[in-house]
This record gives structure tokens, sequence and C-alpha cells, in this order.
């Protein structure tokens, strides 16, 4: 009775003044309640979503942490990033890459201003990737596990030691046939892991007697000029056996430098050299590992002289730690990640450096009209610049010709995709000006182009390019053919970027050209500044879209003999023996690397869509 | 102000005749502007008003007849419809500013690119011009930001800084809420007191009172009749004007 309304009802003069909404329907709890667990069906989709995502996520860090061998990886990076690029001529490479990130951190300051997350981002991600080395040194060194055996001579262990370090050797004897079920160790060679199951299965018929175990080992420290290593106890010597059972052997080095463990089978010293019977676990510990590429063993060859010469070295590469079981997280970073980072650490630095001084530049800039014109001007300056520094000219003396065959990597991927991009976006927005042009032969020419261009597969294209283009005019066989993939994957993009900027020019409403037209502006004028500016603008996602398919299309050269990143990494894991069982390791890497280079550009992409200058919103 | 033979029209129209595929548009039309005159063209939706003045500054093509502004006749030589637009300013019903463009550019576009004015100079007089119709705080915001009726005063400084003899207005408070419509038409006032040359299609019958000149009555395609507001509001002659006013008033 008392809501009845009134027949005449005025408002008090002052508006009542507004109140928070109700706390279920705001902050985390309200969104959650209102995109987590709206409904049943929701709740019910929402909980089998999360539980396959943390299942995906779970099982993959599992395996890259515990078991994955990124070393085909970071020991192949020189071939990842540029092929197999003439080495001495390898500074062309990295003067044309500065320019790149120099001129790609000046056009985020520019024109993606809020970019400032992406910068952070950058610095963040930096930051961690130098962390990684030194954190990496406060790690406890990886033990390393080796099998000595009956009837064959141990190796000698040879590792690099620094003064005040100390290394643990622990020598076990496998005398249980319960520890032969489970060698949840690492091994030195792949072999040895087969032996070693042969040699369990043996056991496990009863045809080899563990009972019988007489193995008697002696572990000698010596350093390089063989003098064995004193400790307070009296010299690093020590016998295992049963007579001398367990025990282990500690030595506090005197000195850096490189230090051999000797290791003697007693039957082998007498000359009775199938006498002892048995297995044993010798434990490494406190012992730096070093990669088996040819940058650190030099730099330790630099800093320490040759190793010592020994009959059967085992090294203390990383080659000696080899997992077939799991490992440890101080294992992993230590043996896959620092390397790795240790790697990129240097140019990594220094394109930052170079991103973040374009970017502030790009911000910052005083006379942001100068700075915009010359960024503009240098991107269309780089393109042609750099393929020219990077293949010089015959005879040259300061630029030699570096043939594009041996072009390769992510220097060629980057090299196909940004000459594609600059070279079909122009070719793209002409072709979709052409199509809706009034001249009919231009408009049939532009159709009959993107049609025909449509129609084909790029693989088809490529081939063309390759073997059939030659055929009709002779003087196109001498262009190279990186080159000659760079045209077929322009025309290819250029076609579709033609269709999307054509669907951009539709949405253009008419009294936009008849305003431009009555202040009396041009044709021309009324193009480029009134027509095209809204009409790209409003298509950015699909342009970007089809730049970032242009981006992985470029892998399909690798079909064509060329060795971009695809290429390059199929080449790896077939032609070094070592890395082959390896190829899942190598394909995740540049699936990560394409992935991360796609997300930045359609995240610019997004920044620029909502980015303050010019946009769309009404 | 200004204009020496003032004796002479600025736009002449002698039998134009437009047809949009069989339909015939205008019929016929003959209509002399002065120099300073305010014109402004009422009727019904479809009579063809907008199809005329458009015309004018040729966005539409005449098939027939002649139309000559200020001692050019348009035809379908290039170089004589880019002089003809720059003579004449238009202002349409949803006001096409360019929302890609700062209300600065959008006013200093033309001048900068089309009469080659340096871009100091063109941004200048765009202030000042922004200044007159009473927005000058807004130079940098985008037409997006801004209400219907600020952005159509943008449209016509806009339109202003090609500093054209002559300005077309094409229903201008059309699109307009009702708050906003005395804005524009107080700006358009103003500027018809100084002395513009202006033909105004509009709905507004308080404007055409009391600012125009003369007025001019479509229908179907023909001009019904014409005179001054005395003469329409008080004494109208033909039945479909008598009509028409008895509709809107």
């Amino acid at each position: 009775m008392s809501g009845r309304t009134p027949e005449i009802y005025v408002a008090p003069t002052e508006a009542p003044p507004s109140r928070r909404p109700p706390v279920t329907s705001i902050g985390p709890l309200g969104w959650v309640r209102a995109n987590l667990f709206s409904s049943p069906a929701n709740s019910i989709a929402t909980v089998i979503t999360l539980a396959l995502v943390i299942w995906f996520i779970v099982s993959f860090l599992s395996w890259s942490i515990r078991s994955a061998q990124w070393g085909v990886v970071y020991n192949n990076l020189r071939l990842i990033g540029s092929g197999l690029y003439d080495r001495r001529e390898i500074w062309r490479v990295e003067l044309s890459t500065g320019i790149l990130v120099l001129l790609t951190g000046l056009s985020l300051g520019i024109w993606a201003r809020v970019a400032r997350a992406a910068f952070v981002a950058v610095l963040v991600t930096l930051g961690i990737i130098l962390l990684v080395p030194i954190l990496a040194a406060r790690i406890p060194q990886p033990t390393i596990h080796t099998l000595i055996e009956p009837r064959k001579s141990p190796s000698d262990f040879v590792f690099v030691g620094y003064k005040g370090e100390t290394v643990r050797f622990t020598l076990t004897p496998q005398t249980d046939l319960a520890d032969l079920d489970e060698p949840a160790i690492g091994f030195i060679e792949m072999q040895a892991r087969a032996e070693w199951s042969t040699q369990a299965r043996q056991a496990r018929a009863g045809d080899l007697d563990l009972a019988a175990y007489n193995l008697v080992v002696s572990l000698r420290l010596v350093d390089k000029t063989g003098r064995t290593v004193s400790t307070p106890d009296g010299p690093a010597e020590v016998r295992f056996g049963p007579d001398a059972p367990g025990g282990e052997l500690e030595a506090t080095l005197p000195a850096d430098g490189w230090y051999v463990l000797k290791v003697t089978r007693d039957d082998e010293a007498n000359g009775e050299r199938d006498d002892n019977e048995g297995y044993a676990w010798l434990r490494i510990d406190g012992v730096e590992l070093f990669s088996s590429q040819e940058g650190q063993t030099a730099t330790r060859e630099a800093e320490f002289g040759a190793p010592p010469q020994v009959e059967r070295p085992l090294y203390a590469e990383e080659k000696a730690y080899r997992f077939e079981g799991t490992r440890t997280f101080g294992e992993f970073i230590n043996l896959q990640i620092a390397p790795f980072f240790e790697r990129i650490a240097m140019p990594l630095a220094l394109g930052a450096a170079l991103f973040a001084n374009g970017w502030v530049i790009g911000v910052l800039g005083k006379r942001e009209r100068v700075v915009r014109r010359w960024t503009l001007i240098g991107w269309l300056v780089a393109t042609p610049v750099i393929l020219i520094i990077l293949r010089g000219f015959g005879g040259s003396r300061a630029l030699p010709l570096v043939s594009t065959s041996v072009w390769g990597g992510l220097l060629l991927t980057m090299l196909l995709t940004i000459v594609g991009i600059t070279a079909s976006f122009p070719l793209g927005v002409a072709l979709a000006l052409g199509r809706r042009s009034d001249l009919p032969v231009i408009k049939w020419t532009c159709t009959l182009f993107i049609e025909t261009i449509r129609g084909v597969p790029l693989i088809t294209i490529l081939f063309m390019a390759k073997l059939i283009v030659p055929f009709f005019w002779s003087g196109l066989s001498n262009i190279d053919l990186t080159i000659r993939m760079m045209i077929g994957l322009t025309l290819f993009s250029a076609a579709y970027l033609a269709e999307n900027v054509r669907g951009g020019l539709q949405i253009i409403p008419y009294g936009q050209i008849e305003a431009a037209r009555a202040l009396g502006l041009n044709p021309f004028l009324t193009t480029t500044f009134i027509v095209l500016p809204q009409a790209l603008r409003a298509v950015i996602p699909a342009i970007v879209g089809q730049f970032i398919s242009l981006f992985k299309d470029t892998s399909l050269v690798a079909v064509v003999g060329l060795f971009e990143l695809v290429g390059i990494v199929d080449t790896i894991v077939s032609g070094q023996p070592i890395y082959r069982p390896y190829q899942r390791e190598a394909y995740f890497f540049i699936a990560i690397v394409y992935f991360v280079i796609s997300y930045a550009m359609s995240d610019v992409s997004r920044r620029l869509e909502t980015s303050g200058a010019g946009s769309l919103r009404q | 102000m200004g204009n020496d033979n003032s004796n002479e029209p600025i736009i002449s129209c002698r039998d134009v005749n437009k047809w949009f595929g069989n339909f015939h548009v205008l019929k016929d039309v003959n209509l002399e502007v002065q120099p300073q005159e305010v014109v402004v063209i009422i009727g019904p939706s479809g009579s063809g008003k907008s199809t005329f003045i458009r015309c004018i500054n040729r966005l539409e093509e005449h098939q027939e007849g002649q139309i000559i502004v200020d001692g050019i006749e348009l035809s379908h030589d290039v170089r004589n419809i880019a002089a003809i637009r720059s003579e004449i300013g238009m202002v349409f019903q949803q006001f096409n500013l360019f929302p890609h463009l700062t209300v600065m550019q959008n006013v200093s576009l033309a001048p900068r690119y089309v009469r080659r004015q340096p871009r100091r100079n063109a941004e200048e007089s765009a202030l000042q011009l922004l200044a007159r119709v009473g927005i000058p705080e807004q130079a940098h915001k985008y037409p997006g930001q801004l209400s219907g009726g600020q952005q159509q005063r943008v449209a016509i400084a806009r339109a202003l800084a090609m500093q054209p003899k002559i300005m077309l207005f094409d229903e201008p408070t059309s699109a307009l809420d009702p708050e906003m419509i005395k804005e524009v038409l107080d700006v358009m006032k103003e500027l018809a007191q100084s002395g513009m040359t202006m033909l105004v299609v509009t709905h507004e019958m308080g404007f055409a009172r009391e600012v125009a000149d003369r007025i001019v009555l479509f229908d179907e395609g023909r001009i019904v009749e014409m005179g001054t507001p005395e003469h329409f509001f008080t004494n109208p002659q033909h039945e479909r004007t008598k009509l028409f006013l008895s509709q809107i008033l």
C-alpha cells in the first residue's frame, strides 16, 4: 500500500549520493562467481578445464626439468641463430640485428607508448637471464656416477678444480641384487646402460654370481704433473674392496688447474686381468662440468693449458652427465638452463640495451616529429641496407661476398619475414586500391592476380619460384634461391593482405570521401590522408594476422632446401648423431621461438589498436 | 563586405536537371544567389533540396542545364571542379569529421595540403577558427570525444579554414540532440552576419525567419515558391507551401 505511486512526484533538489555495489558483485570474489561458477555447467567446465591445464603444465615441466636434454639447443645456438653464415663475418649478422633491434625499440616507444609494460617485461626477463648463471654458481655441483665393471679398464677422470674447493669420490660396491633393478642414476655413455641391463639380466638369471664379489679398486688424485695431491690426512689415495670396504676419498684442492683421478682395478694392476668379479659405482661430487663445445674447452685450455694426457680419459664435461634417470631442480638449472643463459646473456644484454635506448628516445624524444620521420626512413632503408651488409660484394675486401645459400637459422627466418612484410604491405595496399579502381583494366588485372595467388598453395608457389620460373626466363635462374623465395613469399602475402585491406576500405563511410572532396582534396590526398589511415587501422588485427602467418609460413622454405629455423634444426638432429635422440627438445625449442615472436607481434597489434593516436573510439 | 561587383550573382543555376537512374530528381531548377546572401532551402524529404546543393560543389553531377559559381561553369573538367570546391565550404548532416585526426588536424589538413600553407600558419588560423566557433580548448581532442554540437562546430571551422566564398549547409542540425541545436545555429548566425554567402538546407524555421534573406521551398524536384521570410510566413501563395508550413509550424 505504501508503495503506491503518488499522482504527482517531485524529486528532491539534491540527487542521492552514489553508493558502492554489493560486495558479492565486485572484486575477485564477484569475478570468480560471475565467470567461473555461474551455473552447474559452468562449474563443471571450469573444473575439467583447470584439471587438464594443470595436468598438461605439470607433465611438461616434469619432462623438461627431470629428463629433457637441452644441450641440443644450447650447443647449437650459433647454427640456430645464423645457420652456416661465415663465422669470420658474423659481425655483419650482429650489426644487422642491432639495427633492427634499435628500430624496433624506437618504433615501440613512438607508436605504442602504452608498451611500458612490455618494456618492463623485457627488462625483467633480461634480469632473470643474467641472474641465472650467477645463481647457478651457488647451487651444488651435480653428482657424476660412473660404473666400474669387470673385464673393462676403468677411465681416469679429468677435471678442472679451483683452489680451496672440496671434491669427494665415493665408491659403492654393487653387491645387492635389489640395487640392480633400479639404477636410477646417471651413466657415462649410452652403451654403459645397455651393458648394465645385460649384466642385470644375467644376475637375475643366475649367470652372474654377485656373492663372488671380489672387486678391489684404488683411487688416487693427482695434479697435472702427476704428483699425488696431499690432504691433512696424508696423500689423497684410497683403496676399496672386500678387505677395505666403504669409505670415500675427500680432498681440498691446493691450486687452480687440471686434476686427474686415477682409477685402477687391482687385478689389472697385478696383470691378472679377468680375476675380479662384481660392479661398483664411482660417485663424484663437487666438480664443475664444462661444455664439450669448442668455446668453453678453449677457455679452459687458455687458462690452464692443455689437459693432461691419460690413456682413457673421462672428461668432466657435460657428456659425462647424460641422464637416463631423474634429475633434481638444482641439477636442471646447473646443467641445462645456466649454460643456455650464459651463452645468450651477453648478446641479449647488448640487444636489450639497444632496444631500451631506442625506446627511451622514442618516448622521451623532445622533437617527436623528427624522431618519428627518421624512424620511418630508417625502416624503409634498413631492409635493403641489411641485405647488402649480409650479402656483401664479390671481390670486396671490407664486405666479401657471403652467398645467401649459407644464410640460415633465425637470421634467415627473420629476413624472409621482414622482407616479406615490408615488400608485401605496399604491394597489398596497391592491389586492394587497384581492385576498387574505376578503370576496368586495372581492376581486372588486380583481381586476376589476387584470385590466382589465393587459389594456389604457398608450397606450390615456392616450388614454382625454384623450378619453373627459370624455364620461362633463363635470366631468373641467376637470382639466388633465397631471393626467389623472398619474392614468392611476398607475392603470396600481398594477395592475402590485399583482401584484408579491401575489407578495411569497404567500411569507410562514403561521407568521409565526400567531406574530403568538398574540402578540395584530390583523390590521391583523400586516399593517403583520409581513407587509408582509417581503413588500415580498422583491419590491423587481420593485417598483423597475415604477418604472423607469413612469419610462420617461412618455415616452408625448408622444403625447397633453405636452412631457416626448421631447416637448420632438421639438419642438426639428422646430421649430428649425438643429437639424434633429442629431436623433441630441438623442435620444442623452435616452437617456443616461433610462439614468442608471434605473440609479441599480436600483442603490439593489440596495443596499436587501442592506443590513443587516432584510435577509432567514437 | 568587400565584393566589388555585387550585382553579379555568385551562384547562378539555369534549368538544372538531374536524374538518379530513371528518377527525375531536379526539374528545371533556376536560382541565382547574390554575394553575402543567405538562402534557406526548405521542403519535404525527398524533394531534391540536398541533391541540389550537392550539385553546387559537384558532389553530384547534373545532366542538363548550367551551374556557374563565381564565374566558373561546372563541367567535367577536373581543374574546374578543384577550383570551385576550394571556393565552397560544406557542412554535412552527419558532420563527417575525420575520426582518426584531432580537431586541429581536421581543421588544418586541407589548408596544409591543398593550399600548401606551412604547418605553423595553418595551425594558427585553425586555432583562430576554433575560437570563432567557441571551442578553442578542444583542439587536441579527437572528434569521438566531443558532443554532437561541438563536432558540428568543428565541421564548420574545417570548412571555413579554406576561406571559402560560399558555405553550403546540408541539414546541419538534423542529427543533433535538441539541447545542442542552438549552439550550432548561433555559430551560423554569426557567420551570416559577417557577410558569408550561405545556402542552408534546414528544418529550423526559427533560423530561417531570423537569418534568411530568401527562403526557397522545394517539392518534387522543383522550386515551388521563393521569397523573403515575411512573404513566406505571413503570405504564402502556393497551396503546397501552405500545406508544408501548416505541417511543420
